[in-house]
């Protein structure tokens, strides 16, 4: 095992109360007296973990989850309220928007100071200065003062600097959602390369994509606590189906006010067309959905897929249908909904009933997801979903998701 | 942890900065350092030396305005670096509040750089005094003078930390310390000598440590004597070591939870 650069032992912080003069004064004298700030509100709660030098770890949780104040307390801007913290190796840098930069003072200027926070000589800060600045390449806005910066340049003069330093352990905070595409990319590259030569980092990030590209573990804070720690793919995961849990109950409150029923997915039902379930004429034989009690529908590759959507809404105004394939994966191959056709729902006892067929269907064989969504008959919001599965059978060495038609030679 | 050149050279660093800071977008700012507190020995020279035809001690021949120029600058020297010092953890709140930096040198860089310039503009006054004016400023003073303005300087390196730890807590004190200053100026011996005032007034020139001082670069300067007397270098040095330990203790107390009251 490597050495411990970061330990956490029960690390919380309280933020005293410092509205009213009074409060000031009393906070004064405790912490003359005890040196400690006394009562407030807790913002972080016996939070416990250690970073190994190598590792790459994760901070996520939702806004004012305590995830900049953790970092605060490890790059000690913050005194922790209790618990200890202990920190190895020499330069530990943070990353965050307009860290340490005087926007009275050129960027030039600002990065040597913030070079020298860093822990570089004059010396070095010399010698590097082609690189920080071919890095930043924000070209001759290095002598203007850094209030008259975009937030990207200024995170980009930033980045440049921390990555001359090639700090011990590397703290960024929501840094890469700022700059550009190109400059993005070029950040995780040197992210990926200081990772890859043993570096350590500490990531706050919304984005769980690059979490997962460049963590290993991940801590999820929710309200001051640890609410899981552990591998990055299944934190991201239960974090991500929280929010899902989260975003549908606000959905269910939001829109239930006026209506008490949603527009919802009564039915979800997947055939092959032509066998027993049912081809254009007998509609009737099918409304029971019988098929999807003989397990997963299969059909062969170039069959007609037959998808039939029963949406319920509560006002008598028929749902928009949203009808997606997925690969079981859940890779999008193609979404379609009714409005983008003018398809119109045809009224079965009360219900809105959509039918669907995707002839010759060109998918390679595999396992697929029909999706199958009722929206506001607006098309805006998605307020259901149902899911059936399905497998497309063939012998294919074709790649991919789809057949292309195509056509080898001349002509 | 980190070594003590590094520190020393971030605090050079800062040191400049401050300096330039100040001078930023004024074309002539060299020239305003020693402009404003020359205007100000003016108006201390004319009100008190012409109107209230103040006189320099009986024992003495010189011009009342060097006589004044003498202790005008080491005081502005104090004040302002005090003061500047104190208002360092404020005005560098957004520094702080982003940076892990040791917060210390953020009040020292202000109040050197503060220093540093009155320096160079004392030197040149006391120049100009002796070289054009023809006043007799005497050279064997000298080793004096540097260890009164050495201790007046950790004295108010010592003022200065103590009142930029308090002043993040206490706001007031951004109000009260300056006007608290500028009664300390006229309550002592700078414009006036010390044997001008009352006898019942005797125990505060007892109490104020700044009487010592301006004594202290006068007999330096115009008396000749090379090093102050016992008692005052005992008061010079105890009051610096003093504010340094208290206002020390105070800044390293509080400092840590500067990022919550700022």
């Amino acid at each position: 095992m490597s050495e411990v650069l970061l330990r956490l032992d029960q690390v919380g912080k309280v933020f005293p109360p410092t509205v009213s003069a009074s409060q000031r004064l009393g906070a004064l004298w405790r912490i003359l007296r005890s040196g400690r700030s006394g009562e407030g509100t807790p913002v972080l709660e016996s939070i416990s973990f250690e970073v190994r030098r190598g590792e790459s770890m994760a901070v996520i949780g939702a806004n004012g989850a305590g995830k900049s104040t953790l970092l605060k307390i490890i790059t000690g801007v913050l005194a922790p309220s209790s618990g200890s913290l202990q920190q190895q190796g020499s330069r530990a840098a943070l990353l965050e928007l307009g860290a340490g930069f005087d926007p009275e003072y050129t960027g030039l200027e600002n990065l040597r100071m913030n070079a020298t926070f860093l822990g570089l000589s004059q010396r070095q800060v010399d010698e590097r200065m082609d690189d920080i600045l071919s890095f930043a390449d924000i070209g001759a806005s290095i002598h203007e003062p850094v209030k008259h910066y975009s937030s990207g340049m200024v995170v980009r003069l930033g980045f440049a600097v921390v990555a001359s330093v090639s700090p011990d352990l590397l703290i960024t905070d929501e840094v890469l959602a700022v700059g550009d595409e190109s400059f993005q990319k070029k950040c995780i590259r040197w992210i990926e390369q200081y990772l890859d030569q043993g570096g350590t980092m500490l990531m706050v990030s919304h984005n769980m994509y690059q979490v997962q590209k460049l963590c290993r573990q991940a801590l999820w804070l929710e309200g001051g606590r640890a609410r899981e720690h552990g591998d990055v793919f299944d934190v991201t995961q239960s974090y991500l189906a929280w929010h899902e849990r989260q975003d549908a109950r606000d959905a269910a409150s939001g829109s239930g006010h006026a209506h008490p029923e949603l527009y919802g997915v009564s039915d979800l039902s997947v055939a092959r067309a032509g066998d027993d379930y049912g081809g254009d004429g007998d509609d009737n034989s099918g409304e029971d959905g019988s098929v999807q009690c003989s397990g997963e529908p299969r059909l062969a590759m170039g069959e007609d897929l037959l998808i039939d959507l029963t949406l319920r809404s509560p006002d008598g105004r028929a749902p928009v249908a949203l009808v997606g394939l997925v690969r079981a994966d859940g890779t999008p191959v193609y979404g379609v909904a009714s409005d983008h056709d003018d398809a119109v729902a045809r009224m079965v006892n009360g219900e809105f009933h959509y039918r669907i067929r995707f002839t010759d269907l060109p998918l390679l064989p595999g396992g697929y997801v029909v999706r199958g969504h009722a929206m506001d008959p607006e098309g805006l919001r998605v307020h259901d979903t149902a899911e059936v599965p399905f497998t497309v059978s063939g012998r294919s060495r074709e790649l991919g998701l789809v057949r292309l038609s195509h056509r080898w030679g001349d002509q | 942890m980190k070594p003590i050149s590094h520190d020393l050279e971030f605090l050079g660093q800062l040191i400049v900065r401050d300096i330039r800071g100040r001078f930023v977008g004024s074309a002539s700012g060299w020239l305003w350092v020693l402009v404003t507190p020359l205007l100000l020995l003016a108006v201390y020279g004319f009100v008190f030396g012409v109107i209230f035809s103040a006189r320099v001690p009986e024992d003495l021949d010189v011009p009342f305005i060097a006589w004044l120029a003498a202790a005008l600058w080491p005081w502005l020297a104090f004040s302002e670096g005090t003061l500047r010092g104190a208002q360092a953890i404020r005005q560098h709140g957004s520094l702080i509040s982003k940076v892990a930096l040791p917060r210390h040198l953020l009040v020292i860089a202000s109040t050197t750089a503060v220093f540093l310039l009155h320096l160079v503009g004392y030197a040149l006054v006391l120049a100009v005094l002796a070289g054009f004016l023809g006043v007799p400023i005497l050279v064997s003073g000298v080793p004096s003078l540097l260890f009164a303005l050495a201790t007046l300087y950790v004295y108010a390196l010592g003022l200065g930390l103590g009142l930029a730890a308090l002043q993040v807590y206490v706001r007031d004190l951004e109000q009260f310390v300056p006007t608290f200053f500028l009664f300390w100026f006229f309550m002592t011996p700078i414009i006036y000598p010390p044997d001008m005032l009352p006898d019942t007034m005797a125990y505060w020139m007892m109490i104020n440590p700044m009487s010592n001082w301006m004594e202290v670069v006068r007999a330096g300067l115009f008396h000749g004597q090379a090093l102050p007397g016992w008692s005052d270098a005992l008061v010079m040095i105890g009051s610096a070591v003093l504010a340094l330990i208290a206002g020390g203790w105070l800044f390293r107390r509080l400092s840590p939870f500067f990022e919550e009251f700022l």
